[in-house]
């Protein structure tokens, strides 16, 4: 049985968010791996170590201040599961408290949860629009795309990116990188949400999960023909030949 | 200073009819043109308004309860100006104006009903002075489009706080509208709908209002009736849902028509409209309170809210071939759920058809559509027979309905809009269901127009047989 835990769903919940945890849940079910959900919230009671992936979603700055407190809480908790190979998507604010600090426009640094060495300072324009990366899985590149709205600009220090962007702005509009990669965390800008189209990242985590456990099991295939279709749409705007 | 806005009067009229010539339905041109000609037209032309302006703004139902009031103030023998197509940007709110004056610059009329973008609530009324404002709901929309609701919910407040002698219809069931009545200091009029035994204990949907306006503690729900609209307390300080003035028990459908017992000032009526959708008895509920406040006879409100017949896209009806077909117009997560709860409401087996569009106007981001509560149409799709997506992301739309659990045999993408509409129309169910983005809204209307006799007693609409 593979557990998803939901960080703060009814704070977290910008853009579609949940859909990150449909897609992971709905390709299990497909392939008759048990799996459950378990959403968390303010307060209430986790031990990451018992969980196999766990999602850390955006929210508005009210929310996000709010989570930002109760999660120093569980600080050392999710760091000591993290180094253990738990598998974490964190999308853009949530991948943002994962970081060193945030530098606001007013030169106030804002501790984050430093599990991961990057930071954040506050930007002047708001990069909104559609994004296409190139992420490498399982030793191949993989192009995926989703929608990127934030004004924070991430610089990485000693970790790897997410992958390079093909289309949009990425971490920080100038160095064309995008998200950040560190053990099984994975960080990412986009939303979109991130995982329903872009079905190989959302494989390779469930893997990842599953190999956690000790289980070397080889994902099924799946009839993918939705998918390919929602991102092939995208490319095609965007002018990317697909790999 | 007449001669000014004559001309801009005269410019924007022009500017419509070159509109109209080109094809372009341009509604918010002539006020722009105008604006140019004279930038003091819109509060010239609206201070000659003689018994008054009502405003309405919130998130959903703006169009349905402006133009309800509309009616009922046509019915009751005013003359009245309004922005009936919801061109409601000050561009759009200035047309509107300019296009029913004459070209001295008059105009005639005994009220205005005008709504209003949430973001340009503040622009708006520092030009014209309503005597009613009345607030519907607060729900997120596109983020992209609008900024968060925090901020707009403070800019409406600030600029609510300039006005004088102004009285609010609120809400009392949204908790974000209701904290209106304290944080304004203006004399509010609340209206609400009680519980009934289908309300639910707790709300899957996402919520906005999980804390109390005022002190931040959690709000107690003793039960919803869709988003954070409910019964509510705040567990820490005195804010609560504010005691209705009008108020309506045991809502209910019966057959297409939506009805409810109506109690205010210690009488009891009955309410009922020939639309869909629980969303839409609040709009009548905004609707019935503005027009009780201005005075208008009870008896008059009720009879005109039950001629109520929807504008485009207000879950509008037409017939095709004997079967029913409904066109609603869908833009952000709760809206759309709940035009999703009242297709599932609906009796017999159903076509459905979802145009999903990303210009502008749509909102480029659409990661809102995996808010939207579709996992109601898998719980039970016997009575669905097809989900046909179209638009330019309706494979997207297709790809968030099979992770909804809808059977894919009944998903289908077709490209092209006409294809899309006729696919549905034509389809075995005994009812299709079109739902549509902001810019495909009016070509989705167009084709289904050709295709359908309007179900519209209007004569001027009889004409359009396919």
């Amino acid at each position: 049985m593979l557990s998803i835990c939901h960080l703060y769903p009814d704070l977290l919940n910008l853009y579609g968010d949940r859909g990150n945890i449909m897609a992971f849940h709905k390709r299990c079910l497909w392939r008759k791996i048990p799996v459950k959900t378990k959403c968390v919230s303010l307060g209430e009671d986790v031990d990451f170590s018992e969980h196999d992936f766990v999602l850390l979603g955006g929210g508005s700055d009210r929310e996000q201040n709010l989570i930002s407190s109760d999660l120093m809480k569980r600080r050392d908790n999710l760091q000591e599961a993290i180094e253990n190979g738990l598998v974490v998507l964190a999308i853009c604010g949530g991948y943002q408290l994962l970081g060193g600090y945030y530098l606001t426009r007013e030169g106030e640094s804002i501790p984050g949860l430093d599990i991961l060495d990057f930071y954040t300072q506050a930007g002047d324009r708001r990069m909104v629009g559609n994004i296409a990366v190139e992420v490498e899985l399982g030793g191949r590149p993989v192009q995926v795309v989703g929608f990127e709205n934030h004004s924070g600009q991430t610089f990485l220090g000693g970790i790897r990116s997410l992958g390079k962007v093909l289309s949009g702005n990425g971490n920080n509009g100038r160095d064309g990188l995008e998200g950040a990669r560190y053990k099984n965390v994975f960080c990412s800008y986009l939303h979109g949400p991130l995982l329903p189209k872009n079905n190989r990242l959302t494989d390779a985590l469930i893997s990842l999960a599953l190999r956690r456990r000790g289980l070397n099991y080889q994902l099924k295939s799946l009839d993918d023909d939705f998918e390919d279709q929602a991102r092939g749409v995208m490319f095609k705007r965007m002018g990317i030949k697909v790999k | 200073m007449i001669f000014r806005l004559s001309a801009a009067v005269l410019a924007g009229r022009i500017a419509s009819w070159l509109c109209r010539v080109r094809g372009f339905r341009g509604s918010s041109m002539p006020g722009l043109v105008a604006r140019k000609a004279d930038p003091d037209s819109l509060r010239k032309l609206a201070a000659q308004v003689r018994k008054g302006t009502i405003v309405v703004s919130g998130t959903n139902g703006k169009t349905t309860t402006a133009n309800m009031i509309t009616g009922v103030l046509g019915d009751a023998g005013y003359k009245v100006v309004s922005n009936r197509e919801g061109a409601n940007m000050i561009g759009g709110v200035t047309s509107s104006f300019v296009m029913s004056s004459g070209i001295d610059g008059k105009i005639d009329c005994d009220y205005a009903v005008i709504e209003i973008d949430e973001a340009s609530m503040p622009g708006v009324l520092k030009e014209i002075t309503p005597g009613v404002v009345v607030l519907t709901n607060f729900f997120r929309d596109q983020l992209d489009r609008y900024w968060e609701l925090d901020k707009v919910i403070g800019v409406i407040r600030d600029s609510l706080r300039e006005q004088k002698n102004v009285v609010m219809v609120l809400n009392a069931d949204d908790p974000l509208v209701a904290q209106f009545g304290k944080t304004t200091g203006l004399p509010a009029f609340f209206y609400g709908l009680a519980g009934t035994e289908h309300s639910r204990k707790t709300s899957t949907q996402m919520r906005e209002a999980r804390f109390c306006p005022f002190c931040g503690a959690d709000l107690n729900y003793d039960f919803y009736h869709y988003g954070q609209l409910g019964t509510y307390n705040c567990l820490k300080c005195s804010f609560e849902r504010p005691k209705p003035r009008v108020e309506a028990l045991d809502a209910g459908v019966n057959g297409e028509a939506n009805e409810c017992r109506l109690f205010f000032d210690r009488r009891e009526v009955s309410l009922s409209i020939q639309v869909q959708g629980l969303y839409n008895l609040y709009n009548a509920l905004a609707a019935f309170s503005a027009c009780l406040q201005l005075g208008i006879d009870v008896k008059t409100i009720l009879k005109s809210l039950n001629n109520y017949q929807p504008v485009t896209g207000r879950m509008e009806k037409f017939s095709y071939k004997e079967k029913n077909v409904y066109l609603s117009l869908v833009k952000n997560p709760i809206g759309f759920s709940e035009v999703l709860a009242a297709l599932c409401a609906a009796k017999g087996s159903k076509d459905v058809l979802i145009a999903v569009n990303d210009n502008d106007a749509d909102g480029k981001d659409i990661s809102w559509l995996w808010d939207v509560d579709f996992e109601m149409l898998a719980s039970d799709h016997r009575p669905i027979r097809k989900l046909i997506c179209s638009g330019v992301r309706g494979e997207e739309m297709a790809l968030r309905l099979k992770y909804a659990g809808v059977p894919v045999e009944k998903i289908v993408v077709n490209r092209d809009l006409k294809v899309a509409v006729k696919n549905a129309l034509n389809g075995s169910a005994g009812g299709a269901y079109l739902f549509s983005t902001y810019t495909a809204l009016w070509n989705v209307h167009k084709i289904v127009k050709q295709l359908a006799d309007k179900e519209d007693a209007d004569a001027q609409h009889l004409s359009s047989v396919s």
